[in-house]
């Protein structure tokens, strides 16, 4: 009895410390592409510039011994793989939602491509624990919340800051306004395409980010196809759940990697339901959220950039 | 200070978009070579390969022909919803439950004879894809939910049911410890007609043959391009857009679904969560270089078609089938280029001018 008791004490700790390594990583490019739609542009891209991040902060982290090496390697990659879909989509005023298709198929395929030749190679880079200063000996907080890597604490200030630029700075203002409405945005002096393009870097380089701590650290196994597996679609979701807004966006993600965690644990909670039917939840989830928030806004204006997918060409406005 | 701008030219140029697609297959071929060899593989020894195997030899076309049943297929639904201008990103989703309807009516009806089981399968499918785009159709129609990022989720949520199944309910008790589903009934099977080529390529070719004289013919088309380009105007003419809208969404998840009934009953032997292979998105890159026009979804699936046969040819001399994605891709963004170089003109003006 005891050891039952202690057992399902451990598979708690556990799922804890798994969602929130999963959450930061389903943050980390959330909050990518919450900036990226805050001014403006959908990028359907994530799922593909996070397996860019995976392979080449896979690699990068090998390489080098170091995994902080394979994040900056992974969010370099992710930001240069989106620039495609900026030059198609602000620079060409393509379609997004095509563009940004077409950029996660680009970015599958030369992940696959790259890694090719690095499936099975057992180096691999590691985040360990941060060991902080009483906080990690309090009684399972300590255990669980305090066990985190140095990405979740880096995710974490990533958003805050982010939260911070676009709420309290001129940038924040020119991204929001380009968002919202782009003529307006360029009448009042901001370079429309200029903001889009850094926006859409920023969402790739997080999105790269995720990618390369998903290899770096989440995974136990070296290179793979298919190491993202839904992943990114779960962040283009999540930023709707989160109502573009980085604080619940975080919520989100910690809630989202709870059952990303809990599909592989079932078993130790002797829950009988088929991990398969929970990884449905966060889909199900957002178009539940979607559902209410569309309803919700016959009364109240809806959580989305006015803007949002809408190509703009001065001078056609 | 003099800038660079792009400027409409009065009238597109003439023949723009087979145009851009050759630029973009032109430009996807270059940078693929660049790739390849950076890589340290032989460029012609590849392109040789991939063209050789997917398009050299009556075996291999009749391969490419299969493969792109569903691209065209796909496409096609891509292409109904974009005439409301509705995106249907759901197509892979709608593939994967449109074949497990079918699937479904095969345990249900297991000794049919052949033709009627297939029929039956067919239309299960077909009604399984519809179901699947009904939420996202209906959410669009009554409450203005973004098609977009519902019919998306779905596709994970679709593909996870298949996983399910495939684990638990139908489990095949004669797979022993690997996880399958039952194959369907043999009877069910699509037989072929040319060499390779099942019956199932001809059935899809007629159905976009149709969908193409009966959109451009009927009222109901009429009404459908009205509403899509002017919903103002559609309003005016009494057209009901909630309706539409919902009608647009079953038929383009019908028609997805059929491309998973097809598939199922054509290509493969039972359903399993690989059998939409990225179908459902290459549709919609498909659908875009086709300017959304079933006839040109038609063309560029079969070259889509042999561009993923070749793709998996290339594996057996060490290289990667990944290419033929990032091909396809490039082929897109290359068009895209193209398509803007034919529709405007680089021109270089004045700052003062544009500010």
């Amino acid at each position: 009895m005891i050891l039952a008791i202690t057992f399902s004490e451990d598979a708690i700790i556990g799922l804890v410390v798994a969602a929130i390594q999963f959450g930061t990583l389903l943050y980390l490019a959330a909050l990518g592409e919450t900036i990226t739609e805050k001014a403006g542009v959908l990028n359907l891209g994530v799922e593909g510039m996070m397996a860019i991040g995976a392979v080449t902060g896979y690699i990068g982290g090998a390489a080098s011994g170091s995994p902080w090496m394979g994040l900056l390697v992974g969010a370099i990659c992710g930001a240069i793989i989106s620039l495609v879909h900026a030059l198609a989509a602000v620079g060409l005023g393509a379609d997004q939602v095509v563009s940004g298709l077409a950029l996660t198929i680009l970015g599958l395929g030369l992940a696959d491509f790259i890694g090719s030749d690095y499936t099975g190679d057992p180096r691999r880079a590691h985040f360990g624990e941060v060991d902080l200063p009483v906080l990690t000996d309090i009684p399972w907080v300590g255990e669980t919340i305090f066990a985190a890597t140095p990405v979740s604490y880096l995710a974490v200030a990533l958003g805050v800051a982010t939260w911070w630029v676009l709420s309290r700075t001129s940038l924040g203002l020119g991204i929001r306004a380009a968002g919202e409405s782009a003529s307006t945005a360029d009448a009042a002096g901001h370079s429309v395409a200029a903001i889009r393009v850094g926006a859409i870097a920023a969402g790739g380089a997080l999105a790269g980010m995720s990618g390369a701590y998903l290899t770096n650290t989440l995974l136990g196994t070296s290179w793979n196809e298919g190491v993202t597996a839904g992943r990114g679609w779960i962040a283009v979701a999540l930023v709707i759940f989160g109502a573009w807004r980085p604080g619940r966006v975080a919520l989100g993600a910690v809630l989202f990697g709870l059952t990303l965690a809990l599909q592989t644990r079932l078993g130790f909670f002797d829950i009988n339901v088929s991990g398969t039917l929970v990884s449905m939840t966060p889909y199900l989830m957002t178009v539940i959220v979607l559902v209410v928030i569309s309803y919700r806004a016959r009364n109240q204006p809806s959580p989305a950039p006015a803007g949002l997918g809408l190509a703009y060409r001065r001078e056609e406005r | 200070m003099k800038r660079l701008v792009l400027a409409r030219r009065e009238t597109p140029t003439r023949g723009g978009q087979p145009l851009a697609f050759l630029a973009g297959l032109v430009f996807a071929l270059l940078l693929g070579a660049i790739l390849l060899s950076i890589a340290g593989d032989p460029v012609i020894d590849v392109y040789k390969r991939m063209f050789e195997r997917s398009l050299g030899s009556k075996d291999v076309i009749s391969a490419t022909l299969n493969r792109a049943t569903p691209l065209a297929l796909a496409g096609l639904a891509v292409s109904i919803a974009a005439t409301m201008g509705l995106w249907n990103i759901g197509a892979e989703g709608q593939i994967m439950f449109g074949a497990t309807a079918a699937t479904f009516v095969g345990r249900v009806f297991p000794d049919l004879p052949g033709p009627i089981l297939i029929v039956a399968m067919l239309l299960g499918a077909v009604v399984g894809g519809a179901l699947w785009a009904a939420g996202p159709g209906l959410a669009r129609a009554e409450l203005g939910v973004s098609e977009i990022i519902t019919t998306l989720m779905l596709n994970e949520v679709a593909i996870r049911l298949v996983v399910y199944l495939q684990q638990g309910p139908w489990k095949d008790p004669e797979g022993f410890s690997f996880p399958q589903i039952e194959a369907r009934p043999d009877q069910a099977g699509l037989g072929n007609i040319w060499e390779r080529v099942h019956l199932g390529v001809l059935i899809a070719f007629a159905v976009i043959v149709v969908f193409a004289w009966f959109s451009s013919r009927s009222v109901w088309g009429y009404e459908l391009r009205i509403a899509g380009s002017s919903p103002k105007t559609a309003a005016y003419a009494g057209i009901s857009m909630r309706r539409k809208v919902l009608g647009v969404m079953l038929l383009s998840g019908g028609v997805a679904g059929f491309a998973g009934g097809i598939e199922l009953s054509g290509t493969a032997t039972r359903l399993n969560e690989n059998l939409s292979n990225g179908f459902g998105f290459a549709g919609i890159i498909v659908a875009a270089l086709a300017l959304m026009r079933p006839s040109g979804v038609a063309l560029v699936a079969v070259a889509f078609g042999a561009v993923q046969v070749g793709g998996l040819s290339i594996q057996s001399i060490g290289v990667s089938s990944a290419v033929a994605s990032i091909l396809q891709a490039l082929i897109l963004f290359g068009a895209i280029g193209a398509g803007v170089l034919s529709n405007y003109r680089i021109q270089m003006v004045d700052r003062k001018v544009v500010a």
